[in-house]
């Protein structure tokens, strides 16, 4: 939606020193939000997307009960409270699910899954205490559909969106409104990680998602960000406990 | 300027969700194109019942010779009625039903698809009903003419996803509009309270999903949004 939204209603965005989060955080500043931007890594991306969007800087691991004490109290002394979550940070390691070890199942439920529980809990009483919220949270369409060598990602990402339906369910009474996006293939920098894992090109794996997608597009950083935008927004205000699922069709294989 | 803004098409432009849809729209500087029984508050007001493809595709040919190109059009004539036991619907109750709201949604689609695809771009949106998606009762009818919808839908957009056109549906929770009866059960305190945001969806929220899909839905091909208050997750 166009910059119609409640003036400088607060977001935090976590995951956001690259990619979907990055996106996410410039699309929020351009419709109206001041926005909090955090990264498990403290490095200067996240410091100069701050800037950029006159915005602020909470590093940290959001994992940690101490580190997101730390990080909502700084948000709400710079802004004045929090309107708006985007759990958005994610791991993926992909393999055959026999050979799986337990310490990357769990930890890819952890940060995905897990994550993002006591950061949830701590936004919410600020959340509450202006009269309601948002909450979007980054699923993926493989938590929908599965994929084979990915099963601990789609479980936690399936888990994501049941998170959402249940937050949904709890919260919307108070205003509190609780969604999921299920996004396919992004064309973020994650694609050369695959393509190296994969002993390809960039370009052809490029090609080789858009093969699986009926549409034949990738989607852009910006699509995604325009959802996580949409159900911020001022439009998304009939929405509890859904799921977005912009990935160009990819729920049935094609003819 | 005006000439050069993009050209929506609604059917049951004159009340609900389609007047909703058609306000936004204009507002936001679009050139809206209303497809109703009756008159409607949109730049070109056809009247037209959907029911009749020759007449849904001469408004059309009419719309598109005005404006020179459609970029989206919305499906959003319907009626609804409530109450009936299944045993009860008689079988003229049933054919109107799926007459307007799958025959209407099947005859804008194949009006508007030539143009779109002469045009090179498009999105149809079509407006199902969470009722669709988690069934109801004493309203039979009305939900198999909202499922057969989202069955059409996928297909199409399944059919044109290799092409810049896009087929979505919305499916609002009960909402607000005179379609809803005063006294339906919809309306109810007993049914609101069961509801997670307690109330019904307004139109003017369904309309803003019509626009965010229309504007920026280009990685949606054959999804339902559903802005249905908590109604069906």
């Amino acid at each position: 939606m166009p910059a119609d939204t409640r003036p400088r209603h607060v977001a935090l965005v976590t995951g956001a020193a690259q990619g979907l989060g990055h996106a996410t955080a410039l699309r929020l500043a351009a419709d109206g939000f001041a926005v909090a931007v955090n990264d498990i890594s403290d490095d200067s991306r996240i410091t100069k997307l701050a800037d950029q969007i006159n915005g602020l800087a909470v590093p940290g691991d959001i994992a940690e009960p101490d580190a997101v004490r730390v990080m909502t109290r700084a948000v709400a002394e710079q802004f004045g409270g929090v309107d708006v979550l985007v759990a958005n940070a994610a791991a993926m390691e992909m393999g055959p699910f026999l050979n799986q070890d337990a310490r990357t199942w769990w930890r890819q439920v952890e940060v995905n899954l897990s994550g993002h529980f006591r950061l949830i809990q701590a936004v919410v009483p600020h959340m509450r205490a202006r009269g309601g919220g948002r909450i979007v949270l980054i699923a993926s369409g493989w938590g929908v559909i599965g994929h084979p060598n990915a099963t601990a990602y789609a479980a936690s990402k399936a888990g994501l969106i049941a998170l959402a339906k249940g937050l949904g369910r709890e919260l919307a009474p108070q205003g509190i409104l609780a969604n999921a996006i299920a996004p396919s293939y992004i064309d973020t920098d994650q694609l050369g990680v695959d393509a190296s894992d994969a002993g390809i090109t960039l370009d052809e794996m490029r090609q080789r998602y858009r093969e699986l997608i009926p549409t034949g597009q990738l989607a852009s950083v910006e699509d995604i960000a325009g959802a996580v935008a949409f159900l911020a927004g001022p439009g998304g205000s009939a929405f509890v406990g859904q799921v977005l699922q912009p990935g160009g069709g990819v729920t049935r294989t094609r003819a | 300027m005006r000439s050069k803004s993009p050209v929506i098409v609604i059917t049951g432009a004159a009340s609900g969700i389609g007047a909703a849809t058609a306000a936004l729209f204009s507002d936001r500087g679009w050139r809206t194109a209303g497809l109703d029984l009756r008159p409607s508050a949109t730049d070109l007001s056809l009247t037209c019942d959907v029911t009749d493809a020759a007449a849904v595709r001469s408004a059309v040919d009419f719309v598109t010779e005005q404006f020179g190109g459609i970029a989206a059009a919305v499906t959003a004539a319907g009626y609804y009625e409530e109450g009936i036991d299944v045993c009860d619907i008689t079988k003229a109750q049933w054919d109107s039903m799926l007459q307007v709201i799958l025959g209407g949604t099947v005859n804008t689609c194949a009006a508007v698809l030539p143009v779109m695809i002469a045009g090179g771009q498009g999105s149809i949106i079509a407006i199902s009903s969470e009722l669709a998606l988690g069934g109801s009762a004493t309203d039979l009818h009305y939900v198999a003419a909202k499922g057969a919808v989202l069955g059409l839908i996928k297909s199409l957009a399944a059919e044109f996803a290799a092409t810049p056109i896009r087929l979505n549906v919305v499916a609002p929770g009960p909402t607000d509009t005179p379609l809803l009866a005063p006294g339906s059960l919809w309306r109810e305190p007993g049914y609101l309270a069961t509801m997670p945001l307690g109330r019904l969806v307004k139109p003017e929220e369904v309309a803003a999903t019509v626009y965010y899909l229309a504007t920026e839905g280009v990685m949606y091909c054959g999804e339902v949004l559903s802005p249905n208050a908590g109604a069906v997750i």
